[in-house]
């Protein structure tokens, strides 16, 4: 099996509001956001809150666009964009954060989205714990990880923690052993 | 604390309500304070929109702003429904008007003057039978006021008439960044049932808008800082993170 079909499979194992760490290679990147946004949330009708601290969430849209991945479910939670000064006018499918340091108020977008579009389940994506980690400390992104996945719970969301392989610290994998249900390491030979 | 035996006002903010251990002990009078931009004329206006929706004829005495872009600003809420306002379960009233009707145009109050103008506000909210009420901003109201023994008895005489009649009442202090205590005059604080002070707080150069219940009545409830977001669903809190901070006002 490919990469997609594999993230895909792993995800079809959790139990609904689990939290998973999944642990990527640059070249399996899009594989893993297609298996998340594009199979297994259609697959169970799920909204996507897509938090970005690596690329601009337009610039992931125009991906998803190249790449044939319907975005219509995605709503991006994006604290990238300000620093980059390419933040445009807010809405719903594009909410903006000033940095990544501010981390409460990446939980309260989450939030905002999970009251205000109900209908449906969700699966929370968080693009990466490490582009977050150049801007926050190990403890306060600790902290800031066990609370959204803890509140994620009860919102009977998944949780699907990016992390990119050649950047992972031994401080991110604890971290990440500490607040996931599950970690997977996709293979590049997959 | 007596948390079993008082009746709770929700203010429908749930994360307040949950820091309140189920909402405002009712017939409380409680000062929201903190500096311009904090949230404190939102979160109030909220408090009496889903006071209005559970039926409860919810009144907002502006003394700074024009009821009408009050209003206006309102409309932004996706849980804000006009006919609220034309069905008369939504109240504003302008201050000024009040004045006016007394004959209170006056830079200055005498106790006399006090207790006519508190008479006018109870007999509002007795007639109308209004269950919430917001006075924006208390402060402006004691600008008039020459001695800190008038605003002890305006706010006590206000609170104790309000909370007989089983209406629980904010009244919005503004205070100034630099500010020390809870109150522009130091007596509000003291006098009020509750406290909850609403603030800036700078953490590398971000700003976070806070809130902190400080002192409540006649409930248990938490005495940690939060962080809250103003939404068109209203006012969203969170935890604050322990990552070392510096306090701003």
């Amino acid at each position: 099996m490919g990469v997609t079909a594999n993230v895909v499979s792993k995800l079809e194992e959790l139990p609904s509001a689990s939290s998973i760490a999944i642990s990527t290679g640059v070249n399996s990147y899009f594989d893993v956001l297609r298996a998340v946004v594009d199979v297994f949330a259609t697959r169970h009708d799920l909204y996507v809150f897509y938090v970005t601290s690596t690329i601009p969430s337009k610039n992931i849209e125009n991906l998803f666009e190249l790449l044939g991945i319907d975005s219509s479910r995605v709503f991006f939670v994006d604290t990238i964009s300000h620093l980059m000064k390419e933040a445009s006018a807010m809405e719903d499918r594009f909410l903006y954060i000033e940095s990544p340091t501010m981390l409460e108020y990446m939980m309260l977008k989450v939030e905002y989205l999970a009251r205000k579009y109900n209908d449906k389940k969700a699966v929370v994506i968080l693009d990466s714990v490490n582009s977050m980690s150049i801007y926050n400390g190990p403890k306060i992104m600790s902290e800031f990880l066990h609370i959204l996945v803890t509140s994620l719970r009860s919102w009977d969301a998944y949780m699907v923690i990016i992390s990119m392989r050649d950047q992972n610290t031994e401080s991110i994998h604890s971290m990440l052993n500490m607040v996931c249900d599950e970690i997977y390491d996709v293979e590049e030979g997959e | 604390m007596a948390d079993r035996g008082r009746e709770r006002c929700k203010t429908g903010i749930a994360g307040l309500d949950n820091i309140l251990n189920g909402g405002i002990p009712r017939g409380n009078t409680i000062l929201i304070t903190g500096s311009c931009g904090t949230g404190k004329t939102t979160m109030s206006l909220e408090f009496l929109v889903h006071g209005a929706l559970m039926g409860e004829r919810s009144m907002y005495i502006s003394v700074t702003e024009a009821p009408e872009k009050l209003v206006e600003n309102m409309i932004t809420y996706d849980f804000f429904d006009k006919k609220l306002i034309d069905d008369k379960k939504l109240l504003f009233i302008d201050l000024q008007e009040i004045y006016v009707k007394l004959g209170l145009e006056k830079l200055e109050f005498t106790l006399e003057d006090v207790n006519i103008l508190v008479e006018q506000i109870v007999k509002m909210v007795k007639e109308l039978g209004i269950k919430r009420l917001v006075v924006d901003s208390i402060t402006s109201i004691c600008y008039r006021l020459t001695s800190k023994e008038e605003i002890r008895e305006f706010i006590l005489h206000l609170g104790k008439e309000l909370s007989d009649l089983g209406c629980t009442t904010i009244l919005i202090s503004e205070l100034l960044p630099s500010a020390r205590g809870y109150s522009q005059y130091g007596v509000e604080e003291a006098i009020a049932d509750g406290i909850i002070l609403m603030g800036n707080l700078e953490r590398r150069g971000d700003l976070l808008r806070t809130i902190q219940v400080i002192k409540m009545r006649g409930t248990t409830h938490s005495r940690a800082k939060y962080v809250l977001d103003l939404t068109s669903i209203g006012v969203l809190i969170a935890p604050l993170l322990k990552g070392g901070s510096v306090e701003v006002g």
